[in-house]
C-alpha cells in the first residue's frame, strides 16, 4: 500500500517520537495512538483570523454608548470622525459626558469649549463640527434644544451618530 | 560503494504557527468593534450672508405632519413643473411616513431637476428622531446630499 508523504511524515515526527503512547513494543497489538490532524484546525484558525482582520476597525471607539441607548440605524452614514460629543441620555444633555442643565447651559459649554480650543491652538481654524448621540426614540422637542444651542454656538455642521446598516 | 541517502522528508514545526495564530485571534477578538457607528451629516444655515448675496439653488422644505403625512414644497425649482412644486406624501396604512413613495418622488424630481441636492427637514415636536433619520436616509440616497433641519 502507497502511503502519503504526510502520513509518513506524522509517523516519524518528533511529536509522535515523544509520545509517551507510542506503542514501541507489541507490534501485534492494536495502536491506541491517535493522530491529531493540526491541518484542520489551522485552517480554521486561518480562517478565523481573516475574518476578524476584515472587521477590524483601526479608527478607534469614538463613542461609549449607555446600556439603554439605542442609535438609529442608517444605509447612508459616513464615518464617524472624533469631534466633541454632545450626548442626550434620559432626558439629559451631557457635553463630553459632563452633564448639563438644558439647552442654554449646552450653549454657554459649546462657547467655553470654542474659546478654550482658540487659546490652546491660535493657528487653527475654530471648531464647527459636533457629534450628536441620541436615542432614536426620543422626540424633537428634545432634539430641537441641542440643534439650537449647537448652530447658535457656531458648530454649524452636526452629525447624527448612528448604526450603519 | 554510495553513503546513505539524505531523507528529504522534513518535520514542519506547527507549533510556533499555531500560537502565532491563537495569539493573533486573541488579540482581534478582544480589539474588535461589533457595533459600526456612523455619522448623518447636517448642515445647519448660519445667517453670515444676506439673502440677495446667496445664490438660488433649487431646494425641498420638507413639512413633516403628525400623522404621518409629508409635504414637499420646492422653492427654486428650476426645470421642475408647476405640478411638482408642491407635492403631498399620504401616510402609509400604520401612519407611518410612505419612504418608498417619497423614494420614487425624489427620484422623478431629481431626474429633471440634477441640481437639486438641498432639503430641509421641517418636523414637528412629536416627531421622533428616528423618523427624522429615516427620512434623511432617504434623501441621501435619492442624491440630495445637503441636508438641514429647520430648529422649532
Amino acid at each position: 500500500m502507497v502511503q502519503s508523504i504526510l502520513a509518513t511524515t506524522a509517523l516519524e515526527s518528533e511529536l509522535m517520537a515523544a509520545s509517551v503512547l507510542g506503542p514501541k513494543h507489541g507490534r501485534g497489538k492494536r495502536s491506541i495512538t491517535a493522530d491529531l490532524l493540526l491541518t484542520a484546525l489551522i485552517d480554521a484558525f486561518s480562517i478565523l483570523v481573516i475574518f476578524l482582520l476584515m472587521s477590524f476597525s483601526s479608527t478607534g471607539e469614538v463613542l461609549f454608548i449607555n446600556k439603554s441607548t439605542e442609535l438609529p440605524k442608517s444605509g447612508q452614514a459616513d464615518m464617524l470622525e472624533r469631534q466633541p460629543v454632545v450626548k442626550i441620555e434620559e432626558n439629559q444633555i451631557f457635553l463630553e459626558n459632563k452633564p448639563l442643565a438644558g439647552g442654554d447651559q449646552l450653549f454657554q459649554a459649546l462657547l467655553f469649549m470654542k474659546k478654550q480650543m482658540a487659546e490652546e491652538r491660535p493657528d487653527q481654524e475654530s471648531p464647527t463640527i459636533v457629534t450628536v448621540q441620541a436615542d432614536r426614540r426620543i422626540t424633537y422637542k428634545f432634539l430641537n434644544q441641542v440643534v439650537v444651542a449647537c448652530a447658535q454656538a457656531g458648530f454649524s455642521d452636526i452629525r447624527f451618530a448612528v448604526l450603519m446598516k | 560503494m554510495h553513503g546513505r541517502k539524505k531523507h528529504l522528508d522534513f518535520d514542519l514545526n506547527l507549533v510556533p504557527f499555531i500560537d502565532l495564530l491563537s495569539v493573533c485571534i486573541c488579540f482581534l477578538l478582544i480589539t474588535a468593534v461589533w457595533l459600526n457607528i456612523g455619522s448623518i451629516n447636517v448642515k445647519q444655515a448660519v445667517g453670515g450672508q444676506s439673502v440677495a448675496e446667496t445664490e438660488k439653488k433649487p431646494l425641498i422644505w420638507v413639512l413633516l405632519g403628525e400623522k404621518g403625512d409629508l409635504v414637499l414644497d420646492v422653492k427654486a425649482g428650476g426645470k421642475l413643473p408647476a405640478k411638482m412644486l408642491k407635492l403631498k406624501v399620504p401616510p402609509t396604512a400604520e401612519g407611518k411616513f410612505d419612504l418608498p413613495g417619497l423614494a420614487t418622488l425624489l427620484a422623478d424630481m431629481k431626474t429633471i431637476e440634477p441640481n437639486l441636492r438641498t432639503a430641509l427637514i421641517h418636523p414637528k415636536a412629536t416627531t421622533t428622531y428616528e423618523d427624522i433619520i429615516d427620512l434623511m436616509d432617504q434623501f441621501k440616497k435619492a442624491g440630495l446630499a445637503d441636508l438641514g433641519v429647520v430648529p422649532l
